[in-house]
């Protein structure tokens, strides 16, 4: 049962997250440190949407649409987001330049980067 | 407009040319722009010469003075270029329609005479060790009258790039009488462009680089400056990031405020539940077939810690900050009847030995005196560049716990946080550290506070920072002599912004600086090799990351760190079965000393059956590295080896691949 839709590419990255919570001691550790729901609308260069949410609340887990009682919630476009997941974008350049944009919590959306640090592979300091 | 012929572009030593160029800063835009206020505000730019009369007088009189100018340039040294010449006319204009400030002009004048009294010397002259010393006294009473409104953000660096690359251009302008003032010129300009400081010492030497210089300077000021105002910054800079920042945020900002503060209410019970799990956890671990007895009392003792909250300032748990964890030690420990693990470690660390090994010294070390604060900070340092970056972090909070104020923790945890994300936390310990070092530039109690931060407020953190950063930069003397630490905290900053290139001039300016700090003393240099091949790599120049990397490697071969660095690097140019064998020999680091680790446990609980494997494994593996797996993992999905990346689980053993990967 995979999170990807064919129509959004970077939703692969749900994927892999969710691979990155795969044991219960990674759901707790992601809990402790999120501790919210992340909700994520994507946005095709067709003009589609479709959400993702990432529960660091209650579950540590993955799924599809936007999650009960999403804590933040985040709209981005589809490229934007492989960016960001990747670490070639970060999520503060990309909100100061308009590309994302937050609702919700704003203040928790900045604890997104230890999260998806985990999942990038970039050279360490 | 080139009255000086190819004097402006030389630095190498022709006196009036640096006064040219000195003079030509145009240091309205720093009279305008808050940061800008250096020494060089003293002397003000061309523009002023347009509007103030005495100014008028004095620049005709230079005027008439240039014939002789080429002259001189040529007795110093051969080609000048004249590149940069045509730069500057945007920049004159631009630089002009934007000057706002009032009182440059009084600014201007009073040192101005002063200096004038000061440096009544003929053209030609070098310039001699006194006048130098006053130009100094000068310099450092101009710079103080200007302290005040140079504080607070803005974009200074910035500011100067256009500005010195209009002083290229622009004419004698002031007129000023002396060419010692050229003198000025060198090492007024490095404080101020702090990291380009090294660039232009580098320049002074060479002939070539002026042209190269100023286009590098310009290329950089253009599109970056924004126009502040120097009394109206704050409202400015505010007005600017509320034009940025999405409505809807800003509407809600308020009310999530009051949310947070309620959510922060809620939270305090969780702490407790933290710390029950934290012991849960631990002694989930210990339990695997250890003796009971044995664990409770590890358990005790390791949760200690747990109430106290590390209180230096920041409120860990709840903020986005990073939540403050107890160090997890390893069980075996091979160096615990040792009668100074300390020592050893350190000789180990400075033999470049293997860092699981150090590590464990400085564990046993801690184990044995838990206030020896020099030991935890080895640990986290050991850890760091071991690539345990979670163990290094609770080391150092550690450390830091015991000794708020020590510099090489707070450094340490900076890049650390930086790695793992945690930027506004990097900020605010970076500011510490500063508080710290610099206490004139921020006092302790005007650190900012510990709460949590939107990307809006973390920006404006960072600007903060960045700005006392660079006033400590320019309390230097010259390019030489900048404090390496201080740059390398410009770079973390400048790294975490992603601003990549400056970041490198930093680190770049750390390793030639010769003034000793704490980065580059030899023992460290190798870490400064790291940071700057790591910058390189996350700005997309692979290979000359690699070539930094194979410095520091060169130096210290059991770099850990480095070595997966070097991994990542290759995945980056596509090279990915190489990239599998650097992060195979990192993993072999970790474990030939897990490896050797067991063999002496084996002896010390007297080998027999009841030792197996598994028991072993427990006893040698708290911190494991997951970058380095999860990496690994991704190699062989993406070489298309799914099979490879299937056996890949934390704590797999490196050797199953050896056959396919050579490391």
């Amino acid at each position: 049962m995979s999170l990807k839709n064919d129509k959004f590419p970077a939703s692969a990255a749900f994927d892999a997250i969710s691979q990155a919570l795969a044991t219960d001691a990674d759901k707790k550790d992601a809990i402790k440190q999120g501790n919210a729901v992340f909700a994520f609308t994507l946005k095709n260069t067709a003009g589609e949407t479709e959400s993702w949410h990432i529960d660091l609340k209650n579950k540590g887990e993955v799924g599809k649409g936007l999650g009960e009682k999403p804590t933040v919630s985040l709209t981005l476009s589809d490229a934007d987001f492989g960016n960001l997941v990747t670490g070639k974008a970060n999520a503060q350049r990309l909100f100061m330049s308009g590309k994302l944009k937050i609702k919700g919590d704003v203040m928790k959306a900045t604890k997104l980067d230890p999260i998806l640090k985990k999942a990038q592979t970039k050279a360490k300091l | 407009m080139s009255f000086l012929g190819g004097a402006e572009c030389s630095t190498a030593g022709n006196p009036l040319s640096q006064f040219a160029k000195h003079v030509q800063n145009d240091n309205s835009l720093q009279h305008d722009r808050l940061v800008g206020r250096g020494p060089n505000g003293a002397l003000g730019g061309f523009r002023s010469a347009g509007r103030s009369t005495p100014q008028d007088e004095m620049m005709n009189g230079f005027l008439h003075q240039t014939p002789n100018m080429p002259e001189m340039p040529l007795e110093h040294q051969g080609p000048m270029g004249h590149a940069h010449v045509h730069v500057d006319p945007h920049h004159a204009v631009h630089l002009r329609a934007k000057s706002t400030s009032p009182t440059w002009a009084g600014d201007f004048q009073n040192p101005q005479a002063a200096m004038e009294a000061a440096f009544n010397v003929p053209p030609g002259t070098q310039f001699s060790a006194d006048e130098f010393s006053k130009f100094q006294q000068m310099n450092g009473s101009a710079s103080s009258s200007h302290a005040s409104p140079m504080t607070g953000g803005g974009m200074m660096s910035q500011a100067q790039r256009p500005m010195m690359a209009g002083g290229g251009m622009m004419g004698m302008g002031m007129g000023i009488g002396g060419m010692s003032y050229g003198m000025m010129q060198r090492p007024m300009y490095q404080p101020m462009s702090t990291m380009y400081g090294p660039q232009l010492s580098q320049q002074q030497q060479q002939q070539q680089q002026p042209q190269h210089h100023d286009q590098a300077l310009e290329g950089k000021g253009k599109g970056k400056v924004v126009e502040l105002d120097d009394t109206k910054w704050e409202e400015q800079f505010a007005q600017m990031e509320l034009h940025n920042q999405p409505d809807e945020a800003l509407a809600m900002e308020p009310e999530l405020n009051k949310m947070d503060e309620e959510l922060l209410h809620s939270e305090t019970g969780y702490g407790d539940l933290e710390s029950i799990w934290r012991g849960l956890q631990n002694e989930q671990e210990a339990m695997k077939d250890m003796d009971v007895e044995e664990d409770f009392a590890k358990f005790d003792s390791s949760n200690f810690g747990g109430d106290n909250l590390g209180d230096w300032g920041m409120h860990g748990r709840i903020g986005a900050d990073p939540p403050i964890q107890d160090y997890l030690f390893e069980d075996e420990n091979m160096f615990q009847d040792q009668p100074n693990p300390f020592e050893e470690g350190v000789r180990i660390m400075s033999e470049g030995g293997n860092l699981s090994l150090a590590a464990l010294a400085f564990e046993a070390a801690v184990q044995k005196n838990p206030d020896h604060v020099e030991a935890w900070v080895y640990l986290g340092s050991a850890q760091a560049q071991n690539e345990k970056e979670e163990a290094a972090i609770r080391a150092l909070e550690h450390a830091m716990k015991l000794d708020p104020n020590n510099l090489a923790a707070q450094m340490g945890l900076a890049v650390s946080y930086t790695n793992e994300g945690y930027d506004s936390t990097a900020y605010r310990t970076l500011e510490r550290w500063l508080s710290v070092k610099y206490p004139h530039i921020i006092a302790p109690q005007d650190l900012s506070s510990a709460a949590e931060l939107g990307f809006t407020d973390r920006a404006q953190l960072h600007e903060r920072v960045t700005n006392l950063f660079l006033d400590a930069a320019r309390l230097a003397p010259d390019g030489d002599h900048m404090d390496p630490d201080v740059q390398v905290g410009l770079g973390v900053l400048f790294y975490g912004a992603e601003d990549y290139d400056k970041a490198v001039d930093c680190f770049q300016a750390a390793l030639h600086s010769s003034e000793l700090g704490a980065s580059n003393e030899r023992s460290q240099i190798h870490l400064l090799w790291n940071r700057l091949g790591a910058t390189l790599a996350n700005s997309g120049r692979s290979e000359e990351a690699i070539a930094a990397y194979e410095k520091a490697l060169a130096i210290h071969p059991n770099f850990v760190r480095a070595r997966y660095n070097l991994g990542v690097s290759c995945i980056n140019i596509g090279c990915h079965a190489e990239a599998a064998g650097h992060l195979l020999s990192a993993l072999d680091m970790h474990k030939s000393v897990e490896k050797s680790g067991r063999e002496k446990a084996r002896e010390i609980l007297g080998g027999g059956d009841n030792l197996t494997d598994a028991r072993l494994e427990a006893m040698t593996t708290q911190n494991r590295s997951t970058t380095l797996y999860d990496t690994l993992r991704r190699v062989f999905t993406q070489m298309g080896r799914r099979d490879l990346a299937e056996k890949v689980v934390v704590g797999v053993d490196p050797d199953i691949f050896r056959g396919e990967f050579d490391f």
